[in-house]
């Protein structure tokens, strides 16, 4: 690992910066500490976050099932296809404990976590820094062409190791298995770890941080849903379980903490952060400062006619995102409606008490179909929360005052971006649930699927805008707070697929905006929550349009 | 220029007692600014005294914690949208989107406005040397100022708010500049021109203000702010002019060859031109003061105290640190 790197402590001063200078790594001890310096709080944030969510999650379960025999009831629901996708393969099912139901359920979110964190904390501290131009300033120093590179990914390696320690320490003290502790803080670490080294590729490929970070979260969102069919047709009995080892989630997850406590998947996520950084090196030393490996395009003189509104820019500047999340959603859409017989087949022998879940045995088909639309309406609220991110950010990096230096006022501007991401958010639910409606259709042979899997989906919207509204509400008034608008996200999503699960009062559920319109086709369709979401979520926009006139806007 | 309207016309800008803090960092203190219709009017101080806050204010960008400020007759902060299709800004950092080429920019920035000259603007991107195809983040600071000048001087508005137009222009593009101002004058509009480059303001503008620490110390034509200043003078005169030098207002008088030089102040001028023109002049240079003496005048100060920090309220603006 690249922390070997760090070069000695000497006491006295010494002719090893001398040495240094013409060397890539120059510099690499200051810059190294000074992002730390940087991330002094981020570091913890992150480390500990997930560390104190894991035992959040362990605490939980204790409260929960107090008993073996209460744990048993749920063992068979670990090994059936839904649950396969979206918690992992299920190891040790057959003979359930408290950790192994732990890490086998949650322990995918954490890696996802961990993931995230390495991507964001590599991005941050090296493209960020170029396209602001600020790595120019450093690189002007005695700064090697390797240093920031290589002190950002040491950066990564420490946020790593601490998981992978502060996870296993903490499950051992619980009283776990020891071996299995840290096999399963390890198995975090090591995902992290590879998504490292992918970012430290893309990074390289564009000159845009948001494009860079969007690339390693486009490879971590498909590796979730490959791993997803892998777990599927494992559970299953199928023949599609090697698609699981294509993705650093399934290597970490196939180490299988408490099971089998093996060692050698996560081997190759530490061979991937190996040969994905190493490829990093090999790009940036083929690039200029703040340049990416594709050279930017001419474009046309002069701005079509219809970019002349505020609602024309905004649509112009989420265009890009809006095409890229359609055929992602689009492409998953049709993937997880293709595995739709394949799913109910596996349910053939599942015990009764699990197929509850899905509204009994007669009803599995569209309660597999409902749960999915249910999972794209989260998927498309990730799009409309980055979008307001984006909105911040056009203010932040002072593209937002000279339009507003125009005749466009501001409630126009605000509303304008809410639309064209409000219009998004049902594009977005038609495209996935038109994958998901052929997928279904062919796979099951049920034409009549069609419309209603298609209006399954769609039909979540009101919910999705009404965090989205109130993301816009948080823009508004104090747009440091938007990433606020993720624990709306995150609430929504343990109620919505934990929730049946840990048996949450009935007020703790209806608090989440997603548990009001239904999961058509297996439940009905409540038009009232839709109309009463949409007005909620009309009158905190309208809220929002009010108390943007009332804020300074962010100068530079 | 179109003095005509002057008189009559309320201001096209008028500011009384503008205050804005940011937390602990009083950015505007008291301010005080009047701008005639139809003139050039030169917003002179060093980085950070002020100069963005007050245009953002008559942007209705930021709200005054205190004051008063009228643009075109009416309030920023109330009436901005309005007030907005009658004005053009071009902001002293211009940021631009990095997927839409500079035309693009051009053309919606003056399309928002309310509408762009498609033969002026594209003159002007010639006369600028700008190429419109390129995507915003491919553009240097200068062309990036080149994009947000032509947006603004393509529109048919009646009062041009520059923040430093010319920063990042070199000397070339800035003659074409300043021709381009000596238009929009001549059209009529008005122009607040804010600057640290005193040789531009010095140029264009009619009448100047001086802000420092977030209060205009200094206001009116150059030739009056002149009036407080010294004049350089180098005389030869038939008698010898020691008697000169005990004058009241003449400074720092030596001898150089046969010439006397000296510093007068303005008031002293009528005196001190008498007593010479009886010892009998026989050559004579003055000098007037630049913008960059009347600065060193105001904060000379803190120019002898260290030159890097002299301007008190620290970085261009306290919300640098937006990410």
């Amino acid at each position: 690992m690249s922390t070997t790197a760090v070069p000695t402590r000497r006491p006295s001063p010494s002719p090893l910066p001398a040495r240094l200078d013409g060397h890539p790594l120059a510099g690499f001890r200051s810059l190294f500490r000074f992002m730390l310096r940087r991330d002094r709080i981020r570091f913890f944030g992150w480390t500990l976050g997930l560390t104190l969510l894991l035992a959040y999650f362990a605490n939980v379960l204790q409260v929960v099932f107090p008993t073996a025999e209460d744990l048993q009831a749920f063992a068979a629901f670990s090994a059936n296809p839904a649950a396969a996708l979206l918690m992992g393969p299920g190891f040790g099912s057959e003979a359930i404990t408290l950790e192994r139901f732990l890490v086998g359920t949650y322990g995918m979110y954490l890696i996802i976590g961990a993931s995230l964190m390495n991507i964001l904390t590599v991005t941050r501290h090296t493209r960020v820094e170029e396209q602001s131009g600020r790595a120019e300033l450093v690189r002007a120093n005695v700064v090697g062409r390797y240093a920031p590179l290589t002190a950002a990914l040491a950066v990564a390696v420490l946020m790593d190791l601490v998981v992978a320690i502060l996870m296993g320490g903490m499950l051992a003290g619980m009283g776990f298995d020891a071996g299995g502790s840290i096999v399963f803080g390890a198995s975090v670490g090591a995902a992290g770890l590879a998504f490292a080294g992918i970012a430290a590729t893309c990074v390289q490929l564009t000159e845009f941080s948001r494009t860079a970070a969007g690339i390693a979260g486009a490879v971590l969102g498909g590796g979730f849903l490959l791993r997803g069919l892998g777990d599927m047709s494992a559970a299953q009995g199928g023949g599609l379980d090697w698609i699981s080892w294509l993705t650093p989630i399934g290597w970490s997850q196939q180490a299988a903490p408490y099971v089998h406590d093996r060692w050698w998947p996560l081997a190759i996520s530490v061979a991937c952060f190996v040969v994905c950084a190493g490829l990093g090196y090999a790009l940036s030393a083929r690039r200029d400062l703040a340049a990416g490996l594709v050279a930017a395009r001419r474009g046309s003189a002069y701005a079509p006619s219809w970019l002349s509104s505020p609602f024309a820019l905004a649509f112009r500047l989420q265009r890009a995102s809006l095409v890229g999340w359609s055929l992602s959603l689009f492409a998953a859409g049709l993937a997880y409606g293709g595995f739709t017989q394949a799913m109910i087949d596996g349910f053939a022998d599942a015990p009764p008490e699990l197929l509850v879940l899905f509204g009994g045995e007669e009803n599995l088909l569209t309660g597999y179909l409902g749960l999915m639309g249910l999972m794209f309406a989260m998927f498309t609220t990730v799009f409309a929360i980055l979008a307001m991110q984006s909105l911040r950010s056009e203010e932040f990096d002072g593209r937002t005052e000279p339009v507003l230096a125009t005749a466009v006022s501001r409630p126009a501007w605000l509303g304008s971006w809410t639309a064209v991401t409000a219009l998004g958010v049902v594009w977005l639910l038609f495209a996935a649930g038109l994958g998901e409606a052929i997928g279904a259709a062919a796979s099951t042979g049920e034409g009549e699927l069609f419309n209603d899997v298609l209006l399954g989906h769609v039909a979540h919207a009101p919910a999705v805008w009404t965090t989205l509204a109130m993301a816009a509400l948080l823009y508004a008034v104090t747009p440091r707070l938007v990433p606020l608008a993720w624990a709306v996200f995150g609430y929504a999503f343990l109620i919505g697929f934990f929730g049946p699960m840990l048996d949450v009062p009935d007020a703790v559920v209806q608090a989440s905006p997603y548990e009001h319109i239904g999961e058509y086709p297996s439940e009905d369709l409540s038009v009232t929550a839709m109309l009463v979401l949409t007005a909620i979520a009309a009158g905190i926009t309208a809220a929002a349009l009010a108390g943007f006139r009332h804020r300074d806007l962010v100068t530079a | 220029m179109t003095n005509a309207k002057q008189g009559t016309a309320v201001p096209a800008i008028q500011i009384s007692g503008l205050r804005k803090r940011y937390g602990s960092v009083t950015a505007l203190d008291g301010l005080d600014l009047r701008v005639e219709q139809g003139e050039v009017h030169g917003f002179l101080g060093p980085n950070g005294a002020g100069k963005s806050t007050t245009i953002r204010i008559l942007l209705g960008l930021l709200r005054a914690d205190g004051g008063e400020a009228r643009v075109l007759g009416a309030d920023p902060w109330a009436s901005a949208v309005g007030l907005h299709r009658r004005l053009a800004y071009v902001p002293g950092d211009v940021e631009l989107w990095p997927n839409l080429t500079g035309g693009e920019a051009i053309d919606l920035l003056g399309r928002l406005r309310g509408g762009i000259n498609r033969a002026r603007r594209d003159e002007l991107c010639d006369r600028f040397d700008l190429d419109p195809r390129k995507k915003g983040r491919t553009y240097s600071k200068g062309n990036r100022q080149k994009v947000a000048l032509i947006a603004a001087l393509a529109s048919d508005v009646e009062l041009l708010l520059l923040d430093e137009p010319t920063a990042g222009l070199d000397p070339l593009m800035e003659a074409v500049f300043q021709s381009c101002i000596r238009e929009a004058t001549a059209a009529g509009r008005t122009v607040l021109l804010s600057s640290h480059i005193l040789a531009q303001v010095e140029v264009l503008a009619d009448r100047i203000s001086i802000i420092r620490k977030g209060s205009v110390v200094e206001s009116g034509s150059l030739r009056e702010l002149r009036h407080l200043t010294r004049t350089s003078v180098s005389v030869m005169t038939e008698h010898p002019a020691d008697a000169i030098t005990s004058l009241p207002g003449v400074h720092e008088a030596h001898h150089d060859g046969e010439q006397l030089t000296f510093d007068v102040d303005g008031e002293a001028m009528p005196v001190v031109m008498r007593e010479l023109a009886s010892l009998g002049v026989t050559g004579l240079t003055a000098t007037p003061p630049t913008l960059e003496q009347l600065l060193l005048r105001h904060y000379g100060d803190e120019l002898a105290a260290g030159v890097g920090n002299g301007n008190g309220n620290g970085s261009k603006a306290p919300a640098g640190v937006a990410r």
